[in-house]
Protein backbone atom coordinates (compact mmCIF):
# COMPACT_ATOMS: atom_id res chain seq x y z
CA UNK A 1 0.00 0.00 0.00
CA UNK A 2 2.79 2.37 0.96
CA UNK A 3 4.53 1.48 -2.28
CA UNK A 4 1.46 2.30 -4.27
CA UNK A 5 1.11 5.67 -2.58
CA UNK A 6 4.76 6.42 -3.20
CA UNK A 7 4.35 5.44 -6.83
CA UNK A 8 1.37 7.74 -7.15
CA UNK A 9 3.22 10.69 -5.59
CA UNK A 10 6.52 10.25 -7.41
CA UNK A 11 6.69 12.72 -10.33
CA UNK A 12 7.44 10.37 -13.27
CA UNK A 13 5.12 7.57 -12.17
CA UNK A 14 5.93 4.16 -13.54
CA UNK A 15 3.22 2.70 -15.65
CA UNK A 16 1.71 -0.64 -14.78
CA UNK A 17 3.37 -2.12 -17.84
CA UNK A 18 6.79 -0.98 -16.62
CA UNK A 19 6.16 -2.47 -13.17
CA UNK A 20 5.09 -5.78 -14.64
CA UNK A 21 8.12 -5.80 -16.92
CA UNK A 22 10.46 -5.07 -14.01
CA UNK A 23 8.91 -7.88 -12.01
CA UNK A 24 9.48 -10.16 -14.99
CA UNK A 25 13.10 -9.05 -15.31
CA UNK A 26 13.67 -9.60 -11.59
CA UNK A 27 12.42 -13.16 -11.74
CA UNK A 28 14.56 -13.76 -14.83
CA UNK A 29 17.63 -12.42 -13.01
CA UNK A 30 16.88 -14.53 -9.95
CA UNK A 31 16.67 -17.64 -12.10
CA UNK A 32 19.97 -16.88 -13.85
CA UNK A 33 21.67 -16.17 -10.53
CA UNK A 34 20.28 -19.36 -9.01
CA UNK A 35 21.51 -21.46 -11.91
CA UNK A 36 24.94 -19.79 -11.79
CA UNK A 37 25.31 -20.40 -8.06
CA UNK A 38 24.27 -24.03 -8.42
CA UNK A 39 26.82 -24.54 -11.18
CA UNK A 40 29.45 -23.10 -8.85
CA UNK A 41 28.49 -25.56 -6.11
CA UNK A 42 28.61 -28.49 -8.55
CA UNK A 43 32.06 -27.42 -9.77
CA UNK A 44 33.36 -27.18 -6.21
CA UNK A 45 31.96 -30.64 -5.44
CA UNK A 46 33.61 -32.06 -8.54
CA UNK A 47 36.90 -30.44 -7.55
CA UNK A 48 36.53 -31.89 -4.03
CA UNK A 49 36.07 -35.39 -5.44
CA UNK A 50 39.50 -35.07 -7.08
CA UNK A 51 41.12 -33.07 -4.30
CA UNK A 52 42.88 -35.96 -2.53
CA UNK A 53 41.69 -34.58 0.83
CA UNK A 54 40.35 -36.62 3.70
CA UNK A 55 37.06 -35.03 4.59
CA UNK A 56 35.18 -35.53 7.79
CA UNK A 57 31.55 -34.53 7.87
CA UNK A 58 30.16 -35.36 11.29
CA UNK A 59 30.49 -39.10 11.80
CA UNK A 60 31.30 -39.72 8.11
CA UNK A 61 34.79 -40.01 6.65
CA UNK A 62 35.42 -39.48 2.95
CA UNK A 63 38.58 -40.35 1.13
CA UNK A 64 38.65 -38.45 -2.14
CA UNK A 65 40.57 -39.31 -5.26
CA UNK A 66 44.24 -38.45 -5.17
CA UNK A 67 45.66 -37.03 -8.38
CA UNK A 68 49.31 -36.71 -9.37
CA UNK A 69 49.43 -32.96 -9.82
CA UNK A 70 53.12 -33.05 -10.65
CA UNK A 71 52.28 -35.21 -13.64
CA UNK A 72 49.46 -32.83 -14.65
CA UNK A 73 51.81 -29.84 -14.46
CA UNK A 74 54.46 -31.64 -16.51
CA UNK A 75 52.21 -32.98 -19.23
CA UNK A 76 49.47 -30.37 -19.68
CA UNK A 77 51.59 -28.33 -22.15
CA UNK A 78 52.17 -31.46 -24.24
CA UNK A 79 48.46 -32.33 -24.32
CA UNK A 80 47.47 -28.73 -24.98
CA UNK A 81 49.47 -28.75 -28.22
CA UNK A 82 46.74 -31.01 -29.56
CA UNK A 83 44.13 -28.23 -29.38
CA UNK A 84 45.07 -26.85 -32.77
CA UNK A 85 45.00 -30.30 -34.31
CA UNK A 86 41.54 -30.89 -32.88
CA UNK A 87 40.22 -27.54 -34.11
CA UNK A 88 41.97 -27.97 -37.46
CA UNK A 89 40.53 -31.43 -38.18
CA UNK A 90 37.08 -30.33 -37.08
CA UNK A 91 37.21 -27.19 -39.18
CA UNK A 92 38.40 -28.96 -42.34
CA UNK A 93 35.87 -31.73 -41.85
CA UNK A 94 32.92 -29.41 -41.25
CA UNK A 95 33.89 -27.52 -44.41
CA UNK A 96 33.84 -30.62 -46.62
CA UNK A 97 30.83 -32.01 -44.74
CA UNK A 98 28.87 -28.83 -45.51
CA UNK A 99 29.59 -29.16 -49.23
CA UNK A 100 28.65 -32.84 -49.21
CA UNK A 101 25.51 -32.15 -47.18
CA UNK A 102 24.40 -29.48 -49.63
CA UNK A 103 24.91 -31.78 -52.61
CA UNK A 104 23.19 -34.66 -50.83
CA UNK A 105 20.26 -32.42 -49.89
CA UNK A 106 19.84 -31.20 -53.48
CA UNK A 107 20.07 -34.83 -54.60
CA UNK A 108 17.37 -35.91 -52.20
CA UNK A 109 15.11 -33.18 -53.56
CA UNK A 110 15.85 -34.09 -57.18
CA UNK A 111 13.15 -35.73 -59.29
CA UNK A 112 15.82 -37.35 -61.50
CA UNK A 113 15.97 -40.99 -60.30
CA UNK A 114 19.76 -41.65 -60.56
CA UNK A 115 20.63 -38.47 -58.65
CA UNK A 116 18.00 -39.16 -56.00
CA UNK A 117 19.31 -42.73 -55.75
CA UNK A 118 22.98 -41.74 -55.39
CA UNK A 119 22.07 -39.30 -52.66
CA UNK A 120 19.86 -41.64 -50.63
CA UNK A 121 22.35 -44.52 -51.14
CA UNK A 122 25.16 -42.42 -49.70
CA UNK A 123 23.08 -41.25 -46.75
CA UNK A 124 21.82 -44.74 -45.98
CA UNK A 125 25.27 -46.36 -46.20
CA UNK A 126 26.91 -43.78 -43.95
CA UNK A 127 24.12 -43.65 -41.41
CA UNK A 128 23.94 -47.43 -41.33
CA UNK A 129 27.54 -47.93 -40.19
CA UNK A 130 29.45 -46.66 -37.13
CA UNK A 131 31.63 -43.58 -37.45
CA UNK A 132 34.47 -45.41 -35.70
CA UNK A 133 34.30 -48.19 -38.29
CA UNK A 134 34.41 -45.61 -41.08
CA UNK A 135 37.53 -44.01 -39.62
CA UNK A 136 39.25 -47.39 -39.28
CA UNK A 137 38.14 -48.27 -42.79
CA UNK A 138 39.83 -45.27 -44.37
CA UNK A 139 42.94 -45.67 -42.28
CA UNK A 140 43.41 -49.42 -41.79
CA UNK A 141 41.41 -51.14 -44.52
CA UNK A 142 42.28 -49.05 -47.56
CA UNK A 143 46.08 -49.70 -47.39
CA UNK A 144 45.23 -53.36 -48.14
CA UNK A 145 44.04 -52.12 -51.54
CA UNK A 146 47.23 -50.13 -52.00
CA UNK A 147 45.62 -46.82 -51.01
CA UNK A 148 47.67 -45.20 -48.27
CA UNK A 149 46.01 -42.09 -46.93
CA UNK A 150 47.94 -39.98 -44.43
CA UNK A 151 46.35 -40.27 -40.99
CA UNK A 152 45.07 -36.72 -41.01
CA UNK A 153 43.34 -37.07 -44.37
CA UNK A 154 41.87 -40.46 -43.58
CA UNK A 155 40.35 -38.85 -40.50
CA UNK A 156 39.09 -35.77 -42.31
CA UNK A 157 37.65 -37.91 -45.10
CA UNK A 158 35.80 -40.18 -42.68
CA UNK A 159 34.46 -37.31 -40.56
CA UNK A 160 33.39 -35.32 -43.65
CA UNK A 161 31.56 -38.22 -45.23
CA UNK A 162 29.87 -39.09 -41.95
CA UNK A 163 28.80 -35.59 -40.99
CA UNK A 164 27.84 -34.79 -44.58
CA UNK A 165 25.26 -37.56 -44.50
CA UNK A 166 23.75 -36.41 -41.21
CA UNK A 167 23.89 -32.72 -42.07
CA UNK A 168 22.13 -33.24 -45.41
CA UNK A 169 18.92 -33.25 -43.38
CA UNK A 170 19.69 -29.73 -42.13
CA UNK A 171 20.08 -28.42 -45.66
CA UNK A 172 17.06 -30.33 -46.90
CA UNK A 173 14.97 -28.77 -44.14
CA UNK A 174 16.47 -25.37 -44.99
CA UNK A 175 15.53 -25.67 -48.64
CA UNK A 176 12.03 -26.91 -47.77
CA UNK A 177 11.59 -24.04 -45.31
CA UNK A 178 11.62 -21.56 -48.19
CA UNK A 179 7.99 -20.98 -49.12
CA UNK A 180 6.41 -22.28 -52.29
CA UNK A 181 5.58 -18.71 -53.24
CA UNK A 182 9.29 -17.92 -53.55
CA UNK A 183 9.71 -20.70 -56.11
CA UNK A 184 6.60 -19.67 -57.96
CA UNK A 185 7.61 -16.06 -58.30
CA UNK A 186 11.10 -17.09 -59.45
CA UNK A 187 9.58 -19.42 -62.05
CA UNK A 188 7.04 -16.81 -63.15
CA UNK A 189 9.92 -14.39 -63.70
CA UNK A 190 11.45 -16.90 -66.11
CA UNK A 191 14.22 -18.34 -63.91
CA UNK A 192 15.39 -21.88 -64.57
CA UNK A 193 16.16 -24.37 -61.79
CA UNK A 194 19.77 -23.35 -61.21
CA UNK A 195 19.01 -19.62 -61.30
CA UNK A 196 16.16 -20.12 -58.85
CA UNK A 197 18.35 -22.18 -56.51
CA UNK A 198 21.34 -19.88 -56.68
CA UNK A 199 19.57 -16.55 -56.49
CA UNK A 200 16.40 -17.24 -54.50
CA UNK A 201 16.23 -20.53 -52.60
CA UNK A 202 19.77 -21.19 -51.35
CA UNK A 203 20.45 -17.72 -49.92
CA UNK A 204 17.38 -18.16 -47.73
CA UNK A 205 17.99 -21.85 -47.00
CA UNK A 206 21.64 -21.28 -45.97
CA UNK A 207 20.65 -18.62 -43.50
CA UNK A 208 18.34 -21.15 -41.92
CA UNK A 209 21.12 -23.76 -41.90
CA UNK A 210 23.91 -21.71 -40.31
CA UNK A 211 22.98 -22.14 -36.61
CA UNK A 212 22.48 -25.94 -36.82
CA UNK A 213 25.80 -26.21 -38.70
CA UNK A 214 27.41 -24.50 -35.72
CA UNK A 215 25.95 -27.20 -33.49
CA UNK A 216 27.40 -29.86 -35.75
CA UNK A 217 30.81 -28.22 -35.50
CA UNK A 218 30.66 -28.47 -31.72
CA UNK A 219 29.72 -32.15 -31.96
CA UNK A 220 32.56 -32.63 -34.44
CA UNK A 221 35.11 -31.20 -31.96
CA UNK A 222 34.42 -34.20 -29.76
CA UNK A 223 33.96 -36.85 -32.46
CA UNK A 224 37.34 -35.85 -33.89
CA UNK A 225 38.83 -37.63 -30.87
CA UNK A 226 38.00 -40.94 -32.59
CA UNK A 227 40.69 -40.12 -35.14
CA UNK A 228 43.28 -40.60 -32.39
CA UNK A 229 42.81 -44.34 -32.97
CA UNK A 230 44.80 -44.06 -36.18
CA UNK A 231 47.78 -42.94 -34.13
CA UNK A 232 48.90 -40.40 -36.67
CA UNK A 233 46.86 -37.34 -35.78
CA UNK A 234 48.34 -35.72 -32.72
CA UNK A 235 45.18 -34.18 -31.37
CA UNK A 236 44.14 -33.85 -27.74
CA UNK A 237 43.07 -37.41 -26.99
CA UNK A 238 46.05 -38.98 -28.78
CA UNK A 239 48.41 -36.84 -26.74
CA UNK A 240 46.59 -37.70 -23.52
CA UNK A 241 47.07 -41.38 -24.26
CA UNK A 242 50.74 -40.86 -25.15
CA UNK A 243 51.28 -39.08 -21.87
CA UNK A 244 49.16 -41.34 -19.68
CA UNK A 245 49.96 -44.88 -20.72
CA UNK A 246 53.77 -45.08 -20.29
CA UNK A 247 53.56 -43.23 -16.97
CA UNK A 248 50.55 -45.18 -15.64
CA UNK A 249 48.76 -41.87 -15.21
CA UNK A 250 45.75 -42.44 -17.48
CA UNK A 251 43.34 -40.94 -14.97
CA UNK A 252 45.20 -37.64 -14.84
CA UNK A 253 45.85 -37.53 -18.57
CA UNK A 254 42.23 -38.20 -19.49
CA UNK A 255 40.96 -35.62 -17.01
CA UNK A 256 43.24 -33.02 -18.59
CA UNK A 257 41.97 -33.97 -22.05
CA UNK A 258 38.37 -33.84 -20.81
CA UNK A 259 38.90 -30.33 -19.44
CA UNK A 260 40.28 -29.16 -22.78
CA UNK A 261 37.33 -30.61 -24.70
CA UNK A 262 34.87 -29.15 -22.24
CA UNK A 263 36.39 -25.68 -22.37
CA UNK A 264 36.53 -25.77 -26.18
CA UNK A 265 32.89 -26.78 -26.26
CA UNK A 266 31.93 -23.98 -23.88
CA UNK A 267 33.79 -21.38 -25.94
CA UNK A 268 32.25 -22.47 -29.24
CA UNK A 269 28.80 -22.84 -27.68
CA UNK A 270 29.04 -19.23 -26.56
CA UNK A 271 29.86 -18.23 -30.16
CA UNK A 272 26.99 -20.38 -31.29
CA UNK A 273 24.39 -18.72 -29.10
CA UNK A 274 25.63 -15.28 -30.20
CA UNK A 275 25.27 -16.44 -33.79
CA UNK A 276 21.74 -17.74 -33.21
CA UNK A 277 20.73 -14.52 -31.54
CA UNK A 278 22.18 -12.51 -34.42
CA UNK A 279 20.46 -14.63 -37.06
CA UNK A 280 17.12 -14.46 -35.27
CA UNK A 281 17.39 -10.68 -35.00
CA UNK A 282 17.99 -10.40 -38.74
CA UNK A 283 14.56 -11.91 -39.30
CA UNK A 284 12.70 -8.84 -38.24
CA UNK B 1 -7.03 -6.25 -83.79
CA UNK B 2 -5.77 -9.74 -83.20
CA UNK B 3 -5.65 -11.51 -79.86
CA UNK B 4 -2.56 -11.51 -77.64
CA UNK B 5 -3.75 -14.37 -75.42
CA UNK B 6 -5.84 -17.26 -76.66
CA UNK B 7 -6.98 -20.09 -74.41
CA UNK B 8 -8.50 -22.97 -76.38
CA UNK B 9 -10.40 -25.88 -74.86
CA UNK B 10 -8.30 -25.85 -71.71
CA UNK B 11 -8.76 -28.65 -69.19
CA UNK B 12 -6.96 -29.16 -65.91
CA UNK B 13 -7.11 -32.10 -63.56
CA UNK B 14 -5.62 -32.28 -60.07
CA UNK B 15 -5.41 -36.05 -59.81
CA UNK B 16 -8.99 -37.08 -60.51
CA UNK B 17 -10.40 -33.70 -59.70
CA UNK B 18 -11.53 -31.85 -62.82
CA UNK B 19 -10.88 -28.18 -62.00
CA UNK B 20 -10.92 -26.49 -65.42
CA UNK B 21 -13.47 -27.74 -67.93
CA UNK B 22 -13.06 -26.89 -71.59
CA UNK B 23 -12.41 -23.17 -71.15
CA UNK B 24 -11.75 -20.97 -74.19
CA UNK B 25 -11.39 -17.22 -74.48
CA UNK B 26 -9.24 -14.53 -76.12
CA UNK B 27 -7.68 -11.38 -74.76
CA UNK B 28 -7.01 -8.49 -77.13
CA UNK B 29 -4.01 -6.19 -76.74
CA UNK B 30 -4.61 -3.41 -74.19
CA UNK B 31 -7.68 -5.15 -72.86
CA UNK B 32 -8.38 -5.52 -69.14
CA UNK B 33 -10.19 -8.78 -68.39
CA UNK B 34 -11.37 -9.55 -64.86
CA UNK B 35 -12.13 -13.11 -63.83
CA UNK B 36 -14.64 -13.44 -61.01
CA UNK B 37 -16.34 -16.31 -59.25
CA UNK B 38 -16.55 -18.17 -55.98
CA UNK B 39 -13.51 -19.60 -54.21
CA UNK B 40 -12.72 -22.94 -55.74
CA UNK B 41 -14.31 -22.08 -59.08
CA UNK B 42 -10.95 -22.58 -60.82
CA UNK B 43 -10.21 -18.94 -61.66
CA UNK B 44 -6.74 -18.87 -60.05
CA UNK B 45 -5.84 -22.22 -61.59
CA UNK B 46 -6.90 -20.90 -64.99
CA UNK B 47 -4.64 -17.87 -64.59
CA UNK B 48 -1.73 -20.06 -63.43
CA UNK B 49 -2.14 -22.26 -66.50
CA UNK B 50 -1.39 -19.27 -68.72
CA UNK B 51 2.25 -19.02 -67.54
CA UNK B 52 2.48 -22.76 -66.82
CA UNK B 53 2.79 -22.52 -63.05
CA UNK B 54 0.20 -25.23 -63.50
CA UNK B 55 0.58 -27.51 -66.47
CA UNK B 56 -2.68 -27.73 -68.44
CA UNK B 57 -4.02 -31.26 -68.89
CA UNK B 58 -5.55 -30.60 -72.31
CA UNK B 59 -6.05 -27.72 -74.70
CA UNK B 60 -3.74 -24.98 -75.94
CA UNK B 61 -2.33 -21.80 -74.42
CA UNK B 62 -1.21 -19.11 -76.82
CA UNK B 63 0.54 -15.91 -75.76
CA UNK B 64 1.86 -13.34 -78.22
CA UNK B 65 1.84 -15.83 -81.08
CA UNK B 66 3.57 -18.59 -79.09
CA UNK B 67 1.27 -21.56 -78.95
CA UNK B 68 1.86 -24.40 -76.48
CA UNK B 69 -0.37 -27.47 -76.56
CA UNK B 70 -0.88 -29.33 -73.29
CA UNK B 71 0.94 -32.54 -72.52
CA UNK B 72 3.90 -32.00 -74.87
CA UNK B 73 7.29 -32.28 -73.22
CA UNK B 74 10.85 -31.89 -74.39
CA UNK B 75 13.42 -29.18 -74.96
CA UNK B 76 11.53 -27.26 -77.66
CA UNK B 77 8.43 -27.13 -75.51
CA UNK B 78 10.38 -26.00 -72.43
CA UNK B 79 11.85 -23.20 -74.50
CA UNK B 80 8.35 -22.16 -75.59
CA UNK B 81 7.12 -22.19 -71.99
CA UNK B 82 10.14 -20.12 -70.99
CA UNK B 83 9.37 -17.61 -73.73
CA UNK B 84 5.76 -17.40 -72.60
CA UNK B 85 6.95 -16.68 -69.05
CA UNK B 86 9.12 -13.88 -70.40
CA UNK B 87 6.03 -12.38 -72.04
CA UNK B 88 3.83 -12.61 -68.94
CA UNK B 89 4.29 -10.85 -65.64
CA UNK B 90 2.58 -12.27 -62.58
CA UNK B 91 1.47 -10.65 -59.34
CA UNK B 92 0.58 -13.00 -56.49
CA UNK B 93 -1.85 -12.74 -53.63
CA UNK B 94 1.01 -13.18 -51.14
CA UNK B 95 3.38 -10.75 -52.94
CA UNK B 96 6.28 -13.25 -52.83
CA UNK B 97 8.98 -10.60 -52.82
CA UNK B 98 12.45 -12.03 -52.18
CA UNK B 99 13.21 -11.22 -48.52
CA UNK B 100 17.01 -11.17 -48.75
CA UNK B 101 17.66 -8.44 -51.36
CA UNK B 102 16.55 -4.80 -51.23
CA UNK B 103 13.60 -3.43 -53.19
CA UNK B 104 15.67 -2.36 -56.20
CA UNK B 105 17.56 -5.67 -56.18
CA UNK B 106 14.22 -7.50 -56.16
CA UNK B 107 13.11 -5.51 -59.15
CA UNK B 108 16.26 -5.96 -61.27
CA UNK B 109 16.91 -9.59 -60.28
CA UNK B 110 15.12 -11.22 -63.20
CA UNK B 111 16.18 -8.77 -65.95
CA UNK B 112 19.83 -9.26 -64.95
CA UNK B 113 19.76 -13.00 -64.16
CA UNK B 114 17.28 -14.19 -66.76
CA UNK B 115 17.65 -11.73 -69.62
CA UNK B 116 21.34 -10.98 -69.03
CA UNK B 117 20.57 -7.28 -69.13
CA UNK B 118 23.41 -4.94 -68.07
CA UNK B 119 22.88 -3.86 -64.47
CA UNK B 120 22.77 -0.14 -65.19
CA UNK B 121 20.07 -0.60 -67.79
CA UNK B 122 18.03 -2.84 -65.48
CA UNK B 123 18.35 -0.29 -62.68
CA UNK B 124 17.13 2.48 -65.00
CA UNK B 125 14.05 0.46 -66.02
CA UNK B 126 13.47 -0.70 -62.45
CA UNK B 127 13.59 2.87 -61.14
CA UNK B 128 11.14 3.97 -63.82
CA UNK B 129 8.60 1.38 -62.65
CA UNK B 130 9.26 2.01 -58.95
CA UNK B 131 8.45 5.64 -59.68
CA UNK B 132 5.29 4.56 -61.47
CA UNK B 133 4.07 2.61 -58.43
CA UNK B 134 5.08 5.52 -56.20
CA UNK B 135 7.81 3.76 -54.24
CA UNK B 136 11.07 5.12 -55.62
CA UNK B 137 11.83 6.47 -52.12
CA UNK B 138 11.82 2.87 -50.82
CA UNK B 139 14.42 1.83 -53.41
CA UNK B 140 17.01 0.62 -50.87
CA UNK B 141 14.60 -0.61 -48.21
CA UNK B 142 14.19 -4.32 -47.45
CA UNK B 143 10.80 -5.90 -48.23
CA UNK B 144 9.94 -6.80 -44.64
CA UNK B 145 10.13 -3.11 -43.72
CA UNK B 146 7.26 -2.35 -46.09
CA UNK B 147 3.50 -2.50 -45.55
CA UNK B 148 1.44 -5.08 -47.43
CA UNK B 149 0.25 -2.50 -49.93
CA UNK B 150 3.80 -1.31 -50.56
CA UNK B 151 5.01 -4.89 -50.97
CA UNK B 152 2.36 -5.54 -53.57
CA UNK B 153 3.26 -2.35 -55.45
CA UNK B 154 6.92 -3.43 -55.48
CA UNK B 155 5.79 -6.84 -56.76
CA UNK B 156 3.95 -5.07 -59.57
CA UNK B 157 7.06 -3.02 -60.40
CA UNK B 158 9.14 -6.21 -60.33
CA UNK B 159 6.84 -7.88 -62.86
CA UNK B 160 6.73 -4.75 -65.05
CA UNK B 161 10.53 -4.45 -65.16
CA UNK B 162 10.60 -7.64 -67.23
CA UNK B 163 8.54 -5.63 -69.77
CA UNK B 164 5.95 -8.35 -70.33
CA UNK B 165 3.21 -8.26 -72.96
CA UNK B 166 0.52 -9.36 -70.52
CA UNK B 167 0.18 -8.84 -66.77
CA UNK B 168 -1.49 -11.60 -64.73
CA UNK B 169 -2.89 -10.62 -61.33
CA UNK B 170 -3.91 -13.45 -58.98
CA UNK B 171 -6.15 -11.88 -56.33
CA UNK B 172 -3.67 -9.05 -55.78
CA UNK B 173 -5.60 -7.42 -52.93
CA UNK B 174 -6.95 -10.47 -51.08
CA UNK B 175 -4.10 -10.64 -48.54
CA UNK B 176 -4.24 -6.92 -47.75
CA UNK B 177 -5.75 -5.05 -44.84
CA UNK B 178 -8.81 -3.16 -46.07
CA UNK B 179 -7.19 0.26 -45.77
CA UNK B 180 -4.29 -0.82 -48.03
CA UNK B 181 -6.37 -2.16 -50.91
CA UNK B 182 -6.96 1.24 -52.48
CA UNK B 183 -3.30 2.07 -53.15
CA UNK B 184 -2.83 -1.20 -55.05
CA UNK B 185 -6.03 -0.81 -57.06
CA UNK B 186 -4.98 2.76 -57.92
CA UNK B 187 -1.72 1.49 -59.40
CA UNK B 188 -3.62 -1.13 -61.37
CA UNK B 189 -6.06 1.49 -62.68
CA UNK B 190 -3.13 3.60 -63.80
CA UNK B 191 -1.62 0.64 -65.67
CA UNK B 192 -4.99 -0.09 -67.28
CA UNK B 193 -5.37 3.51 -68.42
CA UNK B 194 -1.91 3.38 -69.99
CA UNK B 195 -2.94 0.44 -72.12
CA UNK B 196 -1.38 -2.47 -70.24
CA UNK B 197 -2.97 -5.79 -71.15
CA UNK B 198 -4.21 -7.24 -67.89
CA UNK B 199 -5.89 -10.43 -66.71
CA UNK B 200 -7.11 -9.98 -63.16
CA UNK B 201 -8.56 -12.64 -60.87
CA UNK B 202 -10.35 -10.59 -58.26
CA UNK B 203 -13.10 -10.29 -55.67
CA UNK B 204 -13.13 -6.49 -56.03
CA UNK B 205 -16.37 -6.04 -57.97
CA UNK B 206 -16.16 -2.27 -58.05
CA UNK B 207 -12.73 -2.52 -59.65
CA UNK B 208 -14.05 -4.96 -62.24
CA UNK B 209 -17.03 -2.72 -62.97
CA UNK B 210 -14.93 0.40 -63.26
CA UNK B 211 -11.79 -0.80 -65.02
CA UNK B 212 -12.49 -4.02 -66.91
CA UNK B 213 -13.26 -4.14 -70.61
CA UNK B 214 -14.66 -7.63 -70.12
CA UNK B 215 -15.62 -9.69 -67.11
CA UNK B 216 -15.51 -13.47 -67.07
CA UNK B 217 -17.59 -15.40 -64.57
CA UNK B 218 -16.42 -18.90 -63.67
CA UNK B 219 -18.18 -21.57 -61.72
CA UNK B 220 -17.20 -25.18 -61.07
CA UNK B 221 -14.31 -24.99 -63.55
CA UNK B 222 -16.46 -23.72 -66.38
CA UNK B 223 -16.54 -20.37 -68.08
CA UNK B 224 -20.17 -19.42 -67.58
CA UNK B 225 -20.32 -15.87 -68.83
CA UNK B 226 -18.00 -13.52 -70.69
CA UNK B 227 -19.42 -10.02 -71.06
CA UNK B 228 -18.56 -6.32 -70.77
CA UNK B 229 -19.04 -5.09 -67.19
CA UNK B 230 -22.10 -3.00 -67.99
CA UNK B 231 -23.82 -6.17 -69.21
CA UNK B 232 -22.33 -8.49 -66.57
CA UNK B 233 -23.37 -6.38 -63.61
CA UNK B 234 -26.85 -5.48 -64.83
CA UNK B 235 -28.19 -8.19 -67.07
CA UNK B 236 -26.01 -11.32 -67.01
CA UNK B 237 -27.54 -14.00 -69.17
CA UNK B 238 -26.87 -16.98 -66.91
CA UNK B 239 -28.94 -17.32 -63.72
CA UNK B 240 -25.98 -18.78 -61.74
CA UNK B 241 -23.98 -15.69 -62.57
CA UNK B 242 -26.84 -13.35 -61.61
CA UNK B 243 -27.26 -15.19 -58.32
CA UNK B 244 -23.53 -14.86 -57.51
CA UNK B 245 -23.54 -11.13 -58.24
CA UNK B 246 -26.67 -10.75 -56.14
CA UNK B 247 -24.90 -12.43 -53.18
CA UNK B 248 -21.80 -10.27 -53.60
CA UNK B 249 -23.90 -7.12 -53.56
CA UNK B 250 -25.79 -8.16 -50.44
CA UNK B 251 -23.43 -10.14 -48.24
CA UNK B 252 -24.96 -12.51 -45.71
Amino acid sequence: MANQAAALNAPPAKSQAELIYEQFQRSQRQFTLGVGASWGVLLVLLALVFSGLHLTVGPLNFTTIHLDFQFIRDWTPFISQGIWQTIGISFLSILFATLLALLAALGRLSRFPPIYAVSTFYISLIRGTPLFLQILFFFLALPQLGIDLPGLWAGVLALSLNYGAYMSEIFRAGILSVSKGQRESAVALGMNYSQMMRRVILPQALRFAIPPTGNEFIAMLKDSALVSATGFVHEILWRAQQAGQPNFRNLEALIVAAVFYWVLTLIFSAFQSRLEFFMARGDR
Amino acid sequence: MTHIVRISHLDKYFGRLHVIKDVSFDVQPQEVVCIIGRSGSGKSTLLRCINFLEEPSAGTVEVDGLSVPAGVRGKANNQLVHNIRLRTGMVFQEFNLFPHPSVIENVIEAPVTVKGMPRAQAVAIGEKFLTKVGLIHKRDEYPNRLSGGQKQRVAIARALTMEPKVMLFDEPTSALDPELIGEVLDVMKKLASEGTTMLVVTHEMSFAREVADRVIYMEDGQLIEDAPPEVMFTSAADPRCRQFLERVRQPG
